[in-house]
């Protein structure tokens, strides 16, 4: 894109907008604003927690019970700031000080299991009832399954003079309700 | 304007009782009178609501302060245009506006149908009124929207009362999808009762199972494309508004959505064996009375939320009643499949499990096994608090592992299905139909693999999707060319032609090339960066081929918010081209200090989304945090979601005699059709 149409750009957000005056870092009432917003000192500790822990947090649950997310991607909507609020902060931290002693991802998820409960992982666990939420899906396909190849097999078996005139004619009630409704509907 | 809209949404229960009770009576009578008396009835009903949810929007726009409602969900400052959104932002408004939805379907099918299908309609008007008796009695009894505000007085009795300004409406609504969204969703929601109170009037009438499912083709297709394009602006809505990066994150009430929607595909796909083999009618009854119920499930789970919470049922005053409706409804319907199930015999037969009727089922099996999945998935933690009284979650991981399968499962039959012969499908015509689409998918592979794509799951994905779009693409190609060597016509106005004589088929095509579109947006989702820094002014960060510099930031005060805007220059590549400028907002809005709205800054392309969120000032350095994400291929879905909803459009739209096309051509001049286009003429007849 050129600096032309960043002009554009600029204008459709009308003329409050600095950079229609060209960037200028200098300006009083940039530098003001500047100054009420960012006081400059120290490190985040944002970047505190490492990247590790992200990746771990995102098998957490967020306990902030506001959010329903992961510690690792908690976003927070709707809240003052859109990133970890405090609870994920705190868990991805708990996370940072377990990962330097040395523990792994299950231990650490083990671990929030242990001081939470079962809502901290967001994974149903592999056993105890948790297993049933995985097992289900599997088992709903098997049945699924069987009674898809059962009905085909049955439809297949069915004798060729089961046409739909044949069944019909077989069929009296039937015969009669199709005409009955033939002559009440109109499409 | 309370008073007269709150007196309307009684007269309407009353007029919807008499339609129900003297529906009954009629059906009984068959008195030509008392018939016309119901369905006259149940059309000032509809006209009854339709006043009273014109009530609640004059009270928003009037500012009127003393009803709680509006004291709630709106305020001075708040523009028009949401003041419009601000009847659905709650509970009681929501459900006013699901019976005002529901209104419209019931309204355009007794006016339709007001000198049709005379016996049949008495019974649709009694289902139809039943569902209205339910909403309106939330709407009367126990989410009434027109409840004032109102203070002990200096006497110790009750006095209304009237607040200075309200409450504003929440600022993740604040923002244009939110006005049509949930129209779109609650009329795919409502828009399902019309199939189901056919079925259900059918059945109870003693009408074969064909009937209904004729008389109820289009009201469904424009239920489920009102459902698609709900869940489509709503993914949409969470991928723009809510600033976490994603679009999907397997929410309840996101899977509230999704459940009626899947099986409403698995019923319009089974309803085409019905039509064209008298097979599986009692499926397609259950199918559609199951849509049915997942709707009304799903409303409740939207409005009541248990599921977020255990405890919010047992606080929520409308978890029974929505408990009761779904068990009544389930009772009536086995009662009425009990009694009148001899009218659903299904008639043929077929020969070979590599059929078009066996594809039709196995779509079936794969739709209900994900949408069983999706729901035990998002009951799961109500149920192991019953069971076990520990709360265990069930969060986006588990349903990614689940549903993944399944969603290229569904993939895999949209290419093979429509292919299949019905019947029996022999080992030629598989070879001829199935050997370029897999070259495809093939070559599709390795190029997506050599541009870095490298993801199993992901490959299956690309490999399916472009085998499915080439199946179609042959589909269209051998049809045009039929066409194309009878008329004279070239290639591309074939294709149109042949759209237009077919609109079923051909737009079920489309449809099916919007959701190969979808997945391939979705296949780019293990590919997803970001990275979150604090920045000062002038500091930059690197994401992929593009860095982001923080230039300046400015406020911007509006009637009803003020925004914190980040400038943010973006340059790509190594030459570091000038690509633009991007504009994330943190907005406050008045009246809520602690809720806020994002505004993302999207640049999209059908590579990738830079999607720029400033999430804030970091609160120990005041610093501005910058979260930037770098999401592959989401433009795709979008696109994917238009073409959807083009292909419902066109199959909606009537056939085109094909007469008429042929008239004007030369016979003697057409030349004999080559074997592969007999074949595939020979192959499309019976198909849909």
């Amino acid at each position: 894109m050129t600096d032309t149409s960043i002009l554009v750009w600029a204008r459709v957000y009308g003329p409050s907008f600095p950079m229609e005056r060209g960037i200028s870092l200098r300006s009083p009432y940039v530098l003001a604003f500047l100054a009420l917003l960012f006081p400059l000192f120290g490190v985040s500790p944002l970047a505190a927690q490492s990247a590790r822990a992200k990746e771990v947090g995102q098998h957490i649950k967020c306990m902030c019970k506001g959010c329903d997310m992961t510690a690792g991607g908690c976003a927070h909507p709707g809240g003052a700031f859109s990133g970890p609020c405090d609870s994920a902060k705190t868990e991805l931290r708990q996370i940072d000080d377990l990962l330097a002693q040395g523990k792994t991802e299950q231990q650490i998820i083990d671990a929030f299991v242990a001081q939470y409960g079962t809502i901290a992982y967001v994974e149903p666990p592999k056993h105890g009832f948790g297993l049933v939420a995985w097992i289900m899906p599997f088992v709903y396909f098997l049945l699924g399954l069987a009674l898809v190849v059962f009905i085909v097999r049955k439809w297949a078996m069915r004798p060729a003079a089961a046409s739909p005139a044949a069944a019909s004619a077989h069929n009296d009630a039937l015969d009669r309700a199709r005409a009955q409704a033939a002559r009440e509907t109109e499409d | 304007m309370d008073v007269f809209g709150s007196f309307s949404l009684l007269l309407a229960f009353v007029c919807a009782v008499y339609a129900f009770v003297g529906g009954i009576a009629a059906i009984k009578t068959r008195h030509p009178l008392l018939i016309k008396s119901t369905r006259q009835a149940g059309m000032a009903a509809c006209v009854l609501i339709f006043i009273a949810t014109i009530s609640v929007e004059y009270l928003f726009f009037t500012d009127n302060f003393s009803m709680a409602y509006v004291v709630s969900h709106s305020n001075r400052d708040l523009s028009t245009f949401y003041k419009v959104a601000a009847l659905w932002s709650g509970q009681e408004g929501s459900l006013l506006f699901w019976s005002t939805l529901l209104s419209i379907y019931i309204l355009s099918v007794l006016i339709a149908y007001r000198n049709k299908n005379g016996e049949l309609m008495p019974y649709v008007g009694v289902v139809l009124a039943g569902v209205q008796i339910f909403f309106l009695t939330l709407n009367n009894f126990v989410e009434n929207p027109f409840k004032t505000l109102a203070t002990v007085g200096p006497s110790g009795f009750l006095e209304p009362f009237t607040r200075m300004d309200g409450n504003g409406l929440n600022p993740l609504l604040q923002y244009p999808e939110m006005v049509i969204h949930p129209p779109n969703l609650y009329s795919g929601y409502t828009g399902f009762t019309i199939p189901f109170a056919f079925a259900l009037a059918a059945l109870l009438a003693r009408y074969p199972g064909e009937k209904w499912i004729h008389l109820t083709r289009k009201w469904t297709m424009i239920a489920w494309c009102f459902q698609s394009i709900g869940i489509m602006l709503g993914a949409h809505w969470a991928y723009a508004v809510l600033g976490w990066g994603g679009y999907w994150g397997w929410d309840p009430v996101e899977n509230a959505s999704l459940l009626p929607w899947l099986t409403g595909t698995a019923f319009l796909h089974s309803v085409m064996m019905q039509e064209k083999r008298g097979m599986m009618k009692v499926w397609n009854v259950w199918l559609v009375f199951c849509t049915f119920l997942l709707c009304i499930l799903g409303t409740f789970l939207t409005r009541s939320g248990v599921v977020s919470s255990v405890h919010a049922f047992a606080n929520s005053q409308i978890g029974p009643w929505f408990v009761g409706f779904i068990l009544i409804t389930l009772a009536v319907c086995t009662v009425s499949y009990i009694k009148n199930r001899d009218y659903l015999k299904s008639e043929n037969q077929l020969d070979s499990m590599v059929s078009r009727e066996s594809s039709f089922l196995f779509n079936n099996l794969l739709f209900l096994v994900a949408c069983i999945a999706v729901l035990s998935g998002t009951l799961f933690p109500v149920f192991s608090e019953w069971f076990t009284n520990n709360r265990i979650s069930v969060g986006a991981p588990f349903f990614n592992k689940v549903m993944v399968p399944i969603g290229l499962a569904i993939l895999f039959l949209t290419g093979v299905g429509p292919l299949l012969a019905w019947r029996k499908t022999s080992a030629d015509s598989m070879k001829r139909n199935f050997g370029w689409p897999l070259i495809v998918g093939f070559l599709a592979d390795v190029f997506f693999f050599a541009a870095g794509y490298r993801d199993l799951s992901s490959l299956v994905c690309f490999f399916l999707c472009f085998f499915v779009f080439w199946t179609i693409v042959m589909e269209f190609y051998r049809g045009a060319k039929v066409i194309s060597a009878r008329t004279g016509m070239d290639l591309m106005m074939s294709a149109h032609e042949l759209a237009m004589r077919n609109t079923r088929r051909y737009g079920g095509y489309v449809v099916h090339f919007g959701i190969v579109l979808v997945f391939i947006g979705i296949a780019g989702v293990p590919f997803n960066q970001d990275v979150q820094k604090t920045m000062n002014l002038g500091d930059s960060l690197k994401l992929g081929p593009y860095t982001l510099t923080l230039q300046t930031a400015d406020t911007k005060v509006e009637k009803n918010y003020t925004a914190q805007r980040m400038i943010i220059e973006v340059l790509e590549g190594k030459d570091q081209k000038q690509m633009m400028m991007l504009y994330p907002e943190k907005r406050q809005f008045q009246g809520n200090e602690q809720a806020a709205g994002t505004m993302v800054a999207i640049y999209s392309t059908l590579r990738q989304d830079l999607y720029v969120v400033y999430a804030g000032q970091d609160p120990d350095t005041n610093l501005p945090v910058i979260h930037a994400f770098l999401n592959p291929l989401v433009k795709w879905i979008w696109l994917g979601g238009v073409w959807v909803v083009m292909g419902t459009l066109l199959a909606l739209m009537p056939n085109r005699r094909t007469a008429l096309v042929l008239a004007g051509t030369a016979t003697e001049s057409v030349p004999a059709p080559a074997p592969a286009l007999t074949a595939s003429a020979t192959l499309r007849e019976g198909h849909d």
